[in-house]
């Protein structure tokens, strides 16, 4: 087939590249997160430019390191396909209630069995527009979120499957920390989608109006 | 008919209409309506018996095959398929509204044992709302309900189980994984934290600051924000250590400029030099003795000099001191002085061996200092961030002894400098903390609880209390230098003097009228505010006793110069 029509500077995203590009979302993402809900002092980060605009990360080694370690681990699940769900829950340090989850669902892309032509890659350009766009709604959520004025922790939970390749003694089957429903109040943000993902966002906080 | 949308069987229909099951749902369904022999029977049968269907006796065999869905009576159905959207709802962690609380009541009524037949005879008249849970029967259905709840997928209906999934919020077939460990405290780095706390108060500009005007006055009351006097101090050492400022009850003010000490008679404005420091050495405190006629001295060398204020001789050196005596603190014979080291010594002014008593308690240099006017009480303060209250009695003490404070607080997070006893409640003291703290405490010193707070926009330098009214006054340093008042138990703030000095106020010192507050800074000035009015009804008689005393007024006195 007409293998000279694809463009020869880039080739169709992999599923390792795809991987890749979302682990570094989630990094970014909740990096963002932790900086706009006020988890850590503003003085932790330093602007950093990507995806075409300056976003805040932190430079506190040990919580780089600590998002490190967990974002290595989902980068396998990613991988292999075992991981369905990634939630960065905001938890009230003194009360321990969740008062904010972040929650990213991440759905495999099922190529269309029959068709042999793949369907054509999505410019690069394109995905980093739709992250983009995420990212600044996450900045934008703060208009509408409760004001936090209490100290708070976060939590990462990863849903996997039941089979998922687990390291023992890293990872532990944990409590959803799920807000009551009659207490919630759900936001769907903006998703987006390479060629093998496609990430959805969402943020449910606790409203009790 | 109230009852009739209770009836299991019609919910389980409803339910089957409404959200499509899985095949294997629908057949284990299929199969429990054959186990029912005539699954709608029983429905119509009670909703043909209008008034309580459980007064009606049922088959004894009925018992057996109405419960089905108990999870300990099904035996079949392996791992269990769920639908695609009943998974998706067990995958948001977030349990849906509206859905949720109509699929909850379809699992417990879905569990309504049947009524036993010799129950519902007996009490055939119950309220049947709340007849699944005053009638079930003991140890089965708890069990049967405990194993539901486990979410095991081999004993529980698969439908339940979904259901009580997405209620829960836990997926199935998934596994929620959190990392091993929490997330490093925010103040990970306790440099950066301490950096950041220590460059606070310089991000604080005046405009920053909560209010705008320069001066705040409370209702009803004027208080003068432009000092009634201003005197120029050349050679004033801006050093927040040293205590450079002293008022007697005589009305003469001394101040220590560099090396030298003058004197100002407040009364006849006259200045007059008194003394110089040792060659090479500068004066570091000032303090008049209760009857003003001596005038202790601090030196940097660590001597502690004695001045006749009359004369303006010294009368005696008072040797033994490492480093330099920044505060001093007089009660009757004993002059009390605080070093650099930490130390803190009483010297008995009439006698040749002049120590007659020292204090351990600092680690940091002592930099605030007071006798409580009876005698019965010291405090101090350190650069060790630390307040101490120590007992006054040294008279019989041997001049080796070393005693320990009466009480230690460690709540302040900077040098505290600033000390001041009440004088109309003698139990309560004021302290206050350095740039980093900025705090006013509040003690009393009989039980050695912490009273009141005040945080303040800036390093406390100096407290003094009004004799006549339940305030007291504060002055600050960078970067309001401002002079402030607040009122006692409530803490409210009275009045604030912004930029009351061109550089932070260092030292304030209260003149004997109680009226007239002087403060001296770095800028070279010494300003004296009229704070407080001496009460009307008062006066009089005080007057008369100062004049009996042969103490001239501070306001006349200030009022009458050139």
């Amino acid at each position: 087939m007409p293998l000279t029509k694809q463009a020869p500077t880039r080739q169709a995203i992999t599923l390792k590249g795809s991987t890749n590009l979302v682990t570094e979302f989630f990094k970014f993402a909740a990096n963002t997160i932790l900086f706009q809900r006020g988890v850590y002092p503003a003085d932790d980060f330093h602007m950093v430019k990507k995806y075409g605009q300056t976003v805040l990360v932190t430079q506190d080694l040990a919580l780089e390191n600590y998002l490190d370690k967990i974002l290595k681990q989902v980068n396998t699940w990613l991988l292999t396909g075992s991981v369905t769900q990634l939630v960065l829950a905001i938890i009230s340090k003194d009360s321990r209630t969740t008062l904010e989850r972040w929650v990213f669902d991440v759905n495999l892309i099922e190529p269309p069995a029959d068709s042999s032509e793949p369907a054509p890659a999505k410019p690069e350009a394109e995905i980093q527009a739709e992250i983009r766009n995420i990212l600044k709604q996450i900045v934008s959520t703060v208009t509408f979120l409760p004001v936090i004025d209490q100290p708070t922790v976060f939590n990462i939970l990863a849903y996997t499957s039941e089979s998922a390749d687990i390291p023992a003694d890293e990872w532990v089957d944990t409590d959803p920390l799920a807000i009551e429903a009659s207490k919630s109040q759900q936001v769907k943000l903006r998703s987006f989608s390479t060629d093998v993902h496609r990430i959805e966002a969402m943020v449910a906080y606790r409203y009790e109006g | 008919m109230s009852y009739l949308p209770k009836t299991p069987s019609r919910h389980r229909s409803r339910s089957e209409t409404k959200t499509p099951l899985t095949p294997s749902l629908a057949t284990g369904l299929n199969s429990l309506s054959t186990a029912l022999p005539g699954q709608s029977s029983p429905t119509k049968f009670k909703a043909d018996v209008s008034i309580n269907p459980f007064l009606m006796s049922q088959p004894p065999a009925r018992r057996a095959t109405s419960r089905p869905v108990s999870p300990i009576k099904r035996t079949t159905s392996g791992a269990i398929q769920v639908s695609e959207s009943l998974q998706r709802q067990a995958n948001s962690g977030v349990v849906r509204k509206g859905g949720v609380e109509s699929r909850l009541d379809v699992i417990t009524r879905d569990y309504v044992p049947p009524k036993p037949e010799k129950r519902s005879k007996s009490q055939p008249t119950r309220d049947p709302r709340d007849r699944f849970i005053t009638t079930r029967d003991t140890t089965d259905d708890v069990a049967a309900t405990l194993d539901m709840m486990s979410l095991n997928p081999r004993s529980a209906s698969p439908g339940h189980t979904a259901r009580l999934a997405a209620a829960a919020g836990v997926p199935l077939n998934r596994r929620v994984l959190a990392y091993h460990e929490p997330p490093p405290a925010s103040s990970s780095d306790p440099l950066l934290a301490q950096a950041r706390e220590h460059v606070r108060p310089l991000y604080a500009r005046p405009g920053a600051l909560p209010t705008s005007t320069s001066t705040t006055t409370s209702k009803g009351r004027k208080i003068a924000t432009l000092p009634e006097r201003v005197l120029d101090a050349p050679g004033m050492v801006d050093d927040f250590y040293l205590n450079l400022v002293a008022w007697s009850s005589l009305n003469v003010l001394a101040v220590a400029l560099a090396e030298s000490t003058y004197l100002w008679r407040a009364d006849t404005g006259e200045v007059l030099q008194m003394g110089e420091a040792p060659e090479g050495s500068y004066i570091a405190s000032v303090d008049f003795s209760n009857d003003g006629q001596f005038l202790g001295v601090g030196v940097g060398t660590g001597a502690v000099e004695l001045w006749d204020v009359e004369t303006h001789t010294k009368l005696r050196t008072m040797a033994g001191h490492s480093s330099q005596v920044a505060c001093l603190s007089w009660h009757q014979h004993t002059l009390t002085s605080g070093c650099g080291d930490g130390s803190i010594w009483h010297h008995d002014v009439r006698v040749a061996r002049h120590k007659v008593g020292e204090l351990m308690g600092h680690q940091g240099e002592v930099c605030g200092l007071k006798w409580r006017s009876d005698g019965e009480l010291l405090a101090s303060g350190g650069n060790d961030n630390v307040v101490n209250v120590w007992d006054g009695r040294v008279g019989d003490v041997a001049s080796r002894t070393r005693s320990s404070a009466r009480w230690t607080k460690r709540n302040h997070t900077a040098a505290v400098k600033a000390i001041a006893w009440c004088p109309w409640q003698p139990s309560l003291l004021a302290s206050g903390g350095g740039t980093s703290d900025a705090t006013v405490h509040i003690w009393n010193t009989t039980t050695g609880a912490r009273l009141h707070s005040l945080v303040t926009p800036s390093q406390v330098t100096s407290i003094q209390w009004s004799p006549h009214r339940k305030e007291f006054m504060t002055t600050h340093g960078y970067p309001t230098n401002a002079l402030m008042i607040h009122a006692y138990p409530s803490m409210e703030r009275i009045v604030e003097i912004r930029d009351a000095h061109d550089s932070r106020v260092l030292w304030s010192a209260l003149g004997p009228n109680g009226d007239v507050v002087c403060t001296g800074a770095g800028d070279e000035n010494l300003k004296f505010w009229r704070l407080w009015e001496v009460p009307k009804a008062k006066k009089g008689k005080e007057v008369k006793e100062s004049s009996r005393m042969g103490t001239g007024s501070t306001s006349s006195g200030i009022l009458s110069i050139r």
